[in-house]
């Protein structure tokens, strides 16, 4: 039995998953300001380099950043897990995908090949120096709960996702594009999406869902069959993508089929919550449920539209589902970390949760960034709503980047002070 | 007779219920949260006394750990007495946004705590107090709360 977890001293230092929190919405404000100045056109195919570059600074720079900082917390509550080296990884892995990512998203617009090998490097170091000690903890787990069991699902699929796509940016950097890139870009693609991103939500809100809104605890079948049944449908899916093309869409329905009953799961456990508090959270899940069920008929939809419609399945899954969530978790956990650690080193006289982040901002950047995905989607038709909604996507992340900045400043400011009582025998390392 | 791990695992879905209640009303009016917010306090501090008075003391002479998990387990109940006390005087103030404020942490890090100890320590003392499993649930039902 682990008992890692259940000591302050040993959970993550504050530093952990704030480094990349606080990253994640710089990285939301280049890619709005990509569509910005991009043309329309371009960004209506998938295999664009701009569509390429605005994707994977979402994915990578937007939630791939919130997922990882929020599985180094996460870990050792939910799992008694604990990362080896937690200070170490987090620091120099967050470096290593920061500017590495500036130097993919660079080199893959200026079609420069020496800042997509440096990329390459830098990126695949930089994942496998925090997935592998994620790995090393998960592995450790005693009690393998299916919250747990999802989180080393999803790791397996970081693992594939990381793999090709280290393979597919090469190829850019050397200028050799193999026959197999499309496919390899395509199972790269649904690998991130449903089986690394898709499986972690499904599994967390396993917890996060009765925990945080006293909703009714999900069904044994969800949470011991999905898990796996999930990731079977996308194995079988990439298997039957590279050997039998024709039969991928029956893969393809039974993926479907499971995401489109987690949404409908979801709309209907936080109508059942006992939690009465309607907050921006709670918004941003039920958007989150309507924008995954849209996006996953539209998928199916698509194969029948020659794939015209896969940047708008993008639009509705990659934003509307994971930012979504991505988004409203930051806005719980930001602040609580910064109670939960300044009460652990003693100080009793802190803003609550609820003063750390206003409200109504919080309000308003929900308003934008549902806003701007409407308007990405209806700019298929009319492109002039491109620009508009680039705008308020912005503004979005932005307002986002603020209030995460805020409950920020307000702990390093309470932490310039003496604490009211001497916690040093509790308190964290370094916070 | 249900084991430590069942007993004290549905103790915190009734104080969870009692939350849920406070806030309920709280949203109605403060005023007719005071009851419920008191009922709360009561049965929560019963739960932290069954624990601290009873299991946790066990625990920790069957295996000498009185640094290790129940300690800190003891600093988070501190913690939370803390809040409560708090979440208590917005009522009596008037404060909705300062009680909601005070709800919404209280919430988190209770759940954290619930989950800490429903998925760690609450096996490892079924474990290590199976033997006596009966006599202390009776011991933490019976237990008059100071």
């Amino acid at each position: 039995m682990d008992f890692n977890g259940l000591s302050i001293d040993q959970a993550p230092p504050i530093s952990a998953p704030l480094r990349f929190f606080l990253s994640a919405p710089l990285f939301a404000l280049f890619a709005g300001f990509l569509i910005l100045f991009s043309d329309s056109s371009a960004l209506m195919s998938r295999h664009s380099m701009e569509s390429i570059v605005v994707t994977h600074a979402i994915t990578i720079g937007f939630f791939g950043f919130v997922m990882l900082g929020a599985l180094t917390q996460m870990l050792p509550v939910l799992a008694g897990a604990k990362i080896p080296n937690v200070k170490f990884a987090t620091k120099y892995s967050h470096l290593l995908l920061f500017f590495g990512l500036i130097f993919m998203l660079m080199g893959l617009l200026q079609n420069n090949t020496l800042l997509s090998s440096i990329a390459v490097v830098s990126l695949g170091s930089g994942f496998m120096m925090i997935l592998i000690p994620i790995a090393v903890a998960i592995k450790g787990v005693t009690n393998f709960t299916s919250t747990v069991k999802s989180m080393a699902n999803s790791i397996v699929f970081a693992f594939l996702t990381l793999f090709m796509g280290l393979f597919l940016l090469y190829s850019y950097s050397t200028n050799n594009i193999s026959e197999l890139h499309a496919i390899i870009a395509n199972i790269h693609s649904v690998s991130g999406i449903f089986g690394f991103a898709g499986i972690l939500i499904i599994g967390v809100s396993f917890q996060v869902l009765p925990m945080f809104y006293v909703a009714p605890k999900f069904k044994t079948f969800c949470k011991k069959r999905v898990i796996w049944l999930i990731p079977t449908g996308l194995i079988l899916w990439a298997v039957l993508n590279v050997f039998s093309d024709t039969y991928a869409l029956v893969a393809k329905l039974w993926i479907t089929l499971f995401f489109w009953a987690f949404a409908t799961t979801v709309w209907k456990k936080l109508n059942n919550r006992r939690r009465p508090i309607s907050d921006v959270t709670v918004w941003y899940w039920r958007s989150a449920s309507i924008f995954l069920t849209l996006g996953a008929f539209l998928w199916i939809f698509d194969e029948y539209f020659k794939h015209e419609y896969i940047v708008m399945v993008g639009i509705l899954i990659g934003g509307g589902f994971i930012m979504s969530i991505v988004t409203g978790m930051l806005y719980k956990v930001v602040p609580f970390l910064v109670w939960f650690h300044l009460n652990a080193m003693g100080y009793m006289q802190i803003p609550t949760m609820n003063e750390m982040i206003n409200k109504n901002l919080a309000k308003l950047q929900f308003i934008l960034f549902i806003t701007s995905l409407i308007g990405f989607i209806f700019s298929f038709y009319e492109p002039l709503l491109l620009e508009i909604s680039a705008v308020c996507f912005i503004i979005s992340a932005a307002i986002l980047e603020f209030n995460i900045v805020a409950p920020m400043l307000i702990y390093m400011k309470i932490k310039k002070t003496e604490p009211d009582f001497d916690m040093r025998a509790f308190a964290t390392k370094e916070s | 007779m249900s084991t430590i791990k069942e007993f004290l695992s549905n103790d915190h879905g009734k104080c969870d219920e009692l939350f849920a209640t406070m806030e309920e009303k709280a949203t109605k009016s403060l005023a007719e949260a005071k009851e419920a917010c008191e009922e709360f306090i009561k049965e929560t501090e019963r739960h932290f006394q069954m624990e601290e008075r009873v299991m946790f003391l066990e625990f920790e002479t069957k295996t000498g750990m009185t640094q290790g998990p129940t300690a800190m387990m003891r600093h988070e109940h501190s913690q939370m007495r803390s809040l409560m006390e708090q979440m208590k005087e917005a009522i009596e103030a008037g404060n909705k946004d300062k009680f909601f404020g005070l709800s919404e942490t209280m919430m988190i890090l209770n759940q954290q705590h619930n989950m800490k100890e429903e998925q760690m320590l609450y096996p490892m003392a079924q474990q290590h107090l199976s033997a006596d499993s009966d006599r202390i649930v009776s011991m933490m039902e019976s237990m008059v709360v100071e």
